[in-house]
């Protein structure tokens, strides 16, 4: 049939099929780094927030200077 | 959040190596196709992608059924994990395979059952993310996206066979039964070698990819969670 | 021999179980169907937006005697599913709007009963839509539509619909996102049936086999008992408090 041509020059579009997988694996787990980091920070503000709370609750008793 | 396990670590890097594998395996171990050349390869990670979008739907419909059973939150942070990670992959799949058609059948798009079927998929995991989205209530979004994925699970094969029967174009790869269809090719003893290593590695970056994710889910729980006592 | 008996008072509750399913289930059906006949502001809205449609397609497509019969199903099918996601709409939103949900969730109901009674109204508003717009099309392109087995893949296809749109529009009523949400939920989970019926449709039209439009129907049953089986099981998640 079409054996006697050689098979198509398609490494071009190999490399394109590739490069999306490679790619996009790439940018998701760079996604999930800095999701993480971001949500490390966010807990950190709160739980900064919260602690100021509980230490402002308790010295209510002292009148603000 | 929890200092992250040695086990994960050990996956992290198991996952790692046998991704090289494999990529060294598609590259240099497969042989070269007859009719279609190079373009051919990406067969080999096109269908192992597909295979982890399966995987993630059938893991987020499970943990839909057992959230609704047993009202764990745990369980929701496992399904929305498993939904953005076959949300990626499948994407990822229709794609590869649009550029595998490019060359082989002359279009970007053919319209056959598997890639029309994962398009509609990937429609489902669309909505479930904005039904997600749509939803104050932590509890209720759980509940409605444990039913939506479960539904949508259950419509998957529906679907398929109702496109196959609709039309047939898509290359028969694994025993032919049409050998008008353009674009098949038998797989040689090193493709098929291949291909099933593919499907395993792949397996392990779908469970390396899901524990990471559910650990960034806990933490958006833990933040959600503060915000609510900060607010108030 | 004497063959055990559950004590009297057991057996009073569990004889009358089942009516008060169906009484609970028939008065939710004729609730909707009263207030529209007294109102009629959904099956005018369902009615004039069908009509709509089929006039954009008069002009979006090639409506011509050669290839209208290709056509014809499609254009009714893509009709049925737009003005199908109205009613759905607009059937979850009136009971979210004016309360009375959270009054049947409060009743001693199976809370299936609600389910298949929503289920069921919106069932038969699809369908008098359905028969509404039949004969509106027929007359506008020459063609008899009212063939037993085009009526029989209309039933079907819309008992899947509407038994897959009704849980949804549970579920999308109480989002934010409301009525937009409602066709992204149901359009993909929907295609079989779409799929089937306007193939189902066509080979009716178009006189083909049996043997080629039984898949259809088959594919169209198993959709419809696996999803309204399934709907009805999880309906309680959708709903609870």
């Amino acid at each position: 049939m079409f054996l006697d041509q050689g098979p198509i020059e398609s490494t071009g579009y190999m490399i394109a099929g590739y490069a999306v997988i490679f790619g996009v694996m790439l940018i998701y787990l760079i996604s999930l780094f800095v999701r993480t980091m971001n949500l490390k920070r966010d807990i950190e503000v709160l739980e900064d927030i919260e602690s100021t709370d509980q230490r402002s609750s308790t010295s209510d008793q002292k009148p603000a200077s | 959040m929890q200092p992250k396990p040695r086990a994960l670590s050990i996956l992290d890097t198991v996952t790692a190596v046998l991704f090289v594998l494999a990529t060294l395996m598609v590259f240099l171990y497969a042989p070269e196709e007859a009719v279609m050349g190079q373009v051919q390869r990406v067969f080999y990670f096109h269908v192992a992608s597909a295979w982890v979008g399966m995987l993630g739907f059938l893991v987020a419909a499970v943990s839909g059924v057992v959230y609704l059973v047993k009202g764990d939150r745990k369980w929701d942070i496992v399904g929305l994990a498993a939904i953005e990670i076959s949300l990626v992959f499948f994407f990822v799949a229709i794609v590869m395979g649009a550029i595998w058609a490019k060359p082989v059948w002359g279009e970007w798009w053919t319209w056959d059952p598997r890639l029309t079927t994962a398009s509609i998929v990937e429609l489902v995991y669309a909505a479930y993310i904005m039904l997600r989205q749509g939803i104050e209530d932590p509890d209720r979004r759980a509940r409605f996206g444990a039913v939506y994925a479960i539904l949508g699970f259950i419509s998957v094969p529906l679907t398929f066979v109702s496109i196959r029967i609709f039309r047939t174009i898509h290359p028969v790869v694994i025993g032919n039964s049409d050998p008008t269809a353009k674009g098949s090719f038998d797989m040689s003893p090193k493709m098929l070698q291949t291909f099933l290593f593919s499907l395993f590695v792949f397996s392990f970056v779908f469970a390396d990819l899901l524990w990471h994710r559910i650990r960034l889910g806990r933490l958006a729980d833990k933040v959600e969670e503060l915000r609510l006592k900060v607010t108030q | 021999m004497q063959t055990l008996q559950a004590p009297p008072s057991t057996r009073e509750a569990s004889r009358s179980a089942y009516p008060a399913f169906l009484r609970a289930l028939g008065a939710i059906v004729w609730k909707d169907l009263a207030a529209e006949l007294r109102s009629r502001e959904l099956l005018s809205a369902m009615f004039v937006f069908a009509l709509l449609v089929i006039l954009i397609f008069n002009f979006a497509l090639e409506l011509e005697p050669k290839t209208r019969a290709s056509v014809t199903s499609g254009v009714l099918w893509v009709t049925f599913a737009f003005a199908g996601t109205l009613g759905l709409n607009r059937s979850m939103a009136m009971e979210k709007d004016r309360g009375c949900l959270d009054g049947l969730l409060l009743a001693p109901v199976d809370r299936s009963a609600i389910y298949f009674g929503k289920a069921i109204g919106n069932l038969v508003f699809m369908g008098i839509v359905e028969l509404i717009v039949l004969p509106v099309y027929s007359v506008l392109y020459s063609t008899n539509l009212f063939q037993p087995g085009l009526l029989l893949v209309i039933l079907l296809g819309s008992v899947g619909y509407v038994a897959v749109g009704t849980l949804l529009a549970s579920m999308a009523v109480q989002t934010r996102t409301r009525d937009v949400l409602l066709p992204i939920l149901l359009f993909p989970l929907v295609i079989p049936v779409l799929v089937a019926a306007v193939k189902g449709s066509s080979g009716f039209l178009q006189g083909a086999d049996m043997a080629d439009i039984w898949p259809w129907i088959n594919l169209l049953i198993v959709y419809d008992v696996i999803f309204t089986a399934v709907a009805f099981m999880v309906f309680d998640y959708v709903v609870e408090e």
